[in-house]
């Protein structure tokens, strides 16, 4: 039966029509009827929709008659389209036997599609190139094969040419599924072997966990072990996406499903954690498992107190289905009570902001983004540091995460790619042309340095042309520094940042003159101050307000006044006191704004 | 029952650039049938008014308007409403607009009060206000108003015009008090949005002046008007002892009171209504002998005591201790370090802002509110 099985992801950069061509392959071989097709089937979460991002890797089964007159069962794998997500891809590439490369004519080959085509050449995927957007008049199918086979190094001349939105080439990339990637092998009496490369959480049914079985077979009423967990659970039932769920028998070696094993919280299970059977187990599991760790943090305040306990519930619900992100409470004078809270990256961050936001209704402020430091004490104690408000006056060395970022760009932007990463302090590692005008250059950064503003500048110097993409290499130590801002004399402990003693000066002459921009005139004078240790670099003051009056105020006008000053009061209760300064969200934010 | 009515007349010559009411170009014939639909209005509306203390016709400018139709709203007016001779009738007027004659007939109907918009003696920032009229025409018609027996008439006056500096505003101030009006309004510009100014203002082709110019222009009129002896009242307002304008103490007092014609706002009974704003809507609707409404809203506890609060300390008398107590409003409890920093005080029974808590009242009043909970 496995010779009949076909695994397979779909790798493209973001825009590059994934979603559509995941959609067009579903419509074609039936799994849903145009009536039921509601765009971009797989993405079906609404901030998925919006973003165009695929956040949750699915995997649907789908039946196709191929021209040989035999009927194949296609696993699409769905994958994260974005770097904060690597982990997640690089387990679901584990799951297949190939994938098809998704490169549009009219853009080429970008960072993501390069970071992820290595990864499936990693797993020894068989790679489709799948030329899209074919229909467009900038498309440049010929350019676009060579670039593909300049930075792969895969031969294209067998590339399909298809359109996903016009419905080319659907058939064509059917057949090379069933021609080209090879059937799973595996074997249905040795014992179980099961790679886990997602899992979330229903209401109803607990947690779903989405695995792809290598060897054995599994069913309901099996007592199962994950192996890095060393949990022992029974599998309830299995069964298949197609696309609905759809229970089935049992999961044989080679096939991809869900199982449901009472299992409590998505933290219950581990991406890339190896299930087998608890009586016969397999002896070395599923390689390439990491316990993956936050890379980004910050903090997150309700505006009013009382919506603390509501933060509370909100980040405990979006925590069970998402086993990237973790939440502890912190305290901060200026703040109050929060949590800090570890993401992925910034994508990440920014997702699960969103999501509080807009479906638990809250008011938030969050603190600027910070990676882990690495602080070994004077008495050899090694601590990591989330929030630089908590680094201690005296330490022995402090290391930072540095990342080796791909950055991918057209040879005549490549000048101000240099002077950006030299401004970050960045080394260069490798610099390699791809065809005979694009750049792939790869540079070790620190981590802290990307977070802020690097892509958004990567994008505006190259005039969008830029891609990238990165990958954590190792701690580093670094001459760092605590930069503290000061509001009327006293220290606002949510707005210190960590930074490289260079840059403290100017930094913080920046930040002093943006916090002047932001914070609002008040009844008394703000002087605000920029410190390293008790040494003042810079500052700034608001001058205290002197005039806020309604100069007319008649009959007609007393609706119209009112609402002003209720719309005043509304923007007062945005608005967080510190000591007796009023900040504005954004003052939170303001060190995201400078360079 | 109201004892206050408003009439709005919506006729201008032309739209000032920083004019925000509602007004549109003059018309002899849409101006006879709106004055008919007034005489409707008053019809319907008669039995919901008292004995009038109060009249103010404002506009748009009603001094637009023919002696004839002055005498159909007067004769509407003494038709369908009681008010005795000693009733504060006021008329607004702007320069240009009126003869001696038509004062005259003004003061034959029974009216005993105008109030000039001048908004500056400087011909240089009249024409930046798009104002119809000069320095020298203004002068003329305010002697006219006296002559033909207004001995109580107001000036509107405006600080912070673009162009204008500290010694413009001096010279106005100047001319305006050498005219002898019984009570002056001086108001800051505010650029309001929609407006032709705002616009200008926006694409930087106008400057506002700084903030401390204007600070400096507030103080100079504060101080020039009251060693004139005029009392500054209202935030805007400055009268000589017994002149203060009732009509509008009525607004701050947040009294009830009747407006008739198109966009009017009327205030009875804890429901603010507006009338129709559309003219030709407005006159067609009572052609039909409806009622003009176009909106009503009753107005909740809490926003009545946010409406009492934010009028009554517009008055630079403020507001009765016991008033406040009465409604449960602790202010000076709540805000014992507003009145310790100077910004509210306490004048015999009364609390009301200082000079300085007056200029940032804005950002006071919502403190305010927040300590009340309101």
């Amino acid at each position: 039966m496995a010779k009949d099985i076909r695994n397979f992801s779909i790798i493209a950069h973001i825009d590059h029509g994934k979603s559509t061509l995941a959609d067009r392959l579903l419509e074609y071989t039936g799994a849903l009827s145009a009536r039921e097709m509601t765009a971009q089937v797989l993405d079906s979460m609404d901030l998925e929709k919006e973003r165009g991002i695929t956040i949750k890797a699915h995997a649907v089964r789908l039946e196709y008659d191929a021209d040989d007159g035999r009927t194949y069962i296609l696993n699409l794998i769905d994958t994260p389209g974005h770097v904060d997500f690597s982990y997640e891809v690089s387990r679901s590439l584990a799951s297949c036997e190939g994938a098809l490369l998704v490169v549009d004519a009219t853009q080429g080959v970008e960072a993501q599609t390069l970071a992820n085509a290595y990864l499936a050449v990693e797993h020894d995927l068989e790679i489709i190139p799948v030329i899209n957007k074919i229909d467009l008049p900038s498309a440049e199918p010929d350019k676009t094969r060579e670039q593909i086979e300049d930075a792969i190094g895969i031969d294209c001349a067998d590339a399909v040419l298809a359109s996903a939105k016009e419905g080319i080439g659907t058939k064509e990339i059917l057949e090379a599924i069933v021609r080209k990637i090879p059937p799973p092998t595996g074997e249905d009496d040795k014992p179980l072997k099961a790679l886990i490369f997602d899992s979330w959480f229903d209401n109803y049914q607990g947690v779903i966990v989405l695995v792809r079985v290598f060897d054995g077979k599994i069913s309901a009423g099996q007592k199962i072990r994950q192996m890095a967990t060393a949990s022992v659970y029974e599998v309830a039932q299995v069964g298949i996406f197609s696309p609905k769920m759809r229970p089935v028998e049992s999961l044989s070696a080679g096939e991809v499903g869900y199982i449901i094993a009472g299992i409590k919280s998505v933290h219950d299970t581990k991406i890339g954690d190896t299930i087998t059977d608890a009586g016969r187990p397999v002896s070395e599991p599923c390689p390439g498992y990491k316990d993956i760790k936050p890379m980004v943090f910050c903090g997150f305040y309700p505006t009013s107190t009382h919506q603390y306990e509501n933060l509370r519930d909100a980040l405990n619900k979006l925590r069970l289905n998402d086993s990237s992100f973790s939440y502890e409470p912190e305290t901060s004078l200026a703040l109050g009570f929060g949590f800090r809270c570890g993401f992925l990256g910034l994508l990440h961050m920014e997702i699960i902001q969103e999501r509080l936001e807009r479906e638990f209704d809250l008011s938030l402020l969050s603190t600027a983004p910070t990676v882990v430091y690495r602080v070994t004490k004077s008495s050899g104690e090694v601590i990591f540091i989330e929030n630089p408000s908590l680094l201690p006056d005296k330490y022995e060395m402090i290391e930072e995460p540095f990342v080796v970022t791909t950055i991918f760009v057209p040879k005549d932007f490549i000048g101000p790619i240099f002077d950006l990463c030299q401004e970050k302090r960045g080394v260069q590692r490798d610099f390699t042309y791809i065809g005979k005008d694009r750049i792939k250059v790869e540079y070790e950064l620190p981590l802290n340095e990307i977070l802020w503003d690097f892509y958004d500048r990567l994008k505006s110097l190259t005039k969008g042309y830029a891609s990238m993409d990165y990958d954590f290499l190792g701690y580093r130590e670094s001459d760092l520094v605590k930069l503290n801002i000061l509001l009327n004399g006293e220290a606002v402990d949510a707005l210190s940042l960590i930074v490289h003693r260079d840059k403290a000066y100017y930094k913080g002459r920046q930040l002093t003159e943006k916090l002047r921009e932001i914070i609002p005139r008040q009844m008394y004078e703000v002087v605000i101050q920029a410190a390293v240790g008790s040494k003042i670099i810079a500052r700034e003051s608001v001058r205290p307000l002197r005039k806020d009056v309604i100069a007319k105020c008649y009959g007609g006008d007393i609706t119209r006044k009112r609402k002003l000053l209720e719309k005043q009061k509304e923007g007062k209760k945005r608005m967080k006191q510190v000591g007796k300064v009023e900040l504005p969200q954004e003052a939170f934010l303001a060190v995201l704004k400078i360079k | 029952m109201p004892e206050y009515l408003y009439i709005h007349i919506p006729f201008c010559v032309g739209k000032c650039l920083y004019c925000d009411f509602l007004s549109i170009p003059f018309d002899e014939a849409l101006a006879e049938r709106y004055v008919n639909a007034l005489c409707g209005e008053m019809a319907m509306r008669k039995d919901s008014a008292g004995t009038l203390r109060t009249i103010y016709i404002g506009g748009g400018t009603p001094s637009i308007l023919s002696d004839k139709l002055f005498s159909t709203l007067f004769a509407c007016l003494k038709a369908n409403f009681l008010f005795s001779s000693s009733a504060e009738i006021t008329v607004e007027a702007n320069p240009g607009t009126m003869s001696g004659s038509a004062v005259r007939h003004m003061a034959s109907l029974g009216v005993n009060r105008i109030s000039m918009g001048a908004q500056s003696f400087d011909d240089d920032e009249l024409r930046t206000l798009g104002r119809i009229h000069s320095s020298r025409e203004a002068i003329l018609s305010a002697g006219l108003i006296r002559e033909s027996g207004f001995e109580n008439f107001s000036l509107d006056l405006m600080y912070g015009i673009p162009g204008q500096t500290i010694t413009t505003w001096r010279e106005t101030l100047s001319q305006a008090v050498s005219l002898r009006p019984k009570h002056i309004s001086a108001y800051e510009l505010t650029p309001e949005p929609g407006t032709r100014l705002y616009e200008l203002i926006g694409s930087g082709r106008l400057v506002m002046p700084d903030e401390d110019s204007i600070m400096e222009m507030l103080d100079a009129g504060l101080e020039r008007l009251s060693s004139y002896g005029y009392e500054h009242y209202e935030i805007s307002n400055y009268a000589l002892p017994g002149y203060r304008c009732q009509h509008n103490l009525n607004y701050w007092d947040r009294g009830k009171y009747i407006g008739l014609g198109a966009g009017a706002h009327s205030f009875s009974k804890d429901i603010r209504s507006q009338n129709l704003g559309d003219i030709t809507g407005y006159i067609e609707c009572l052609e039909r002998s409806e009622l003009p409404l176009e909106k009503s809203a009753p107005i909740g506890p809490e926003e009545a005591m946010r409406e009492m609060i934010f009028l009554g300390l517009r008055k630079t008398e403020g507001m009765a201790l016991h008033t406040l107590a009465a409604s449960g409003l602790d202010i000076p409890g709540c805000c014992a370090d507003l009145l310790d920093e100077g910004y509210l005080r306490i004048k015999g029974n009364s609390l009301c802002f200082t000079q300085k808590g007056l200029a940032i009242s804005n950002e006071l009043l919502v403190r305010i509110f927040g300590r009340l909970g309101l």
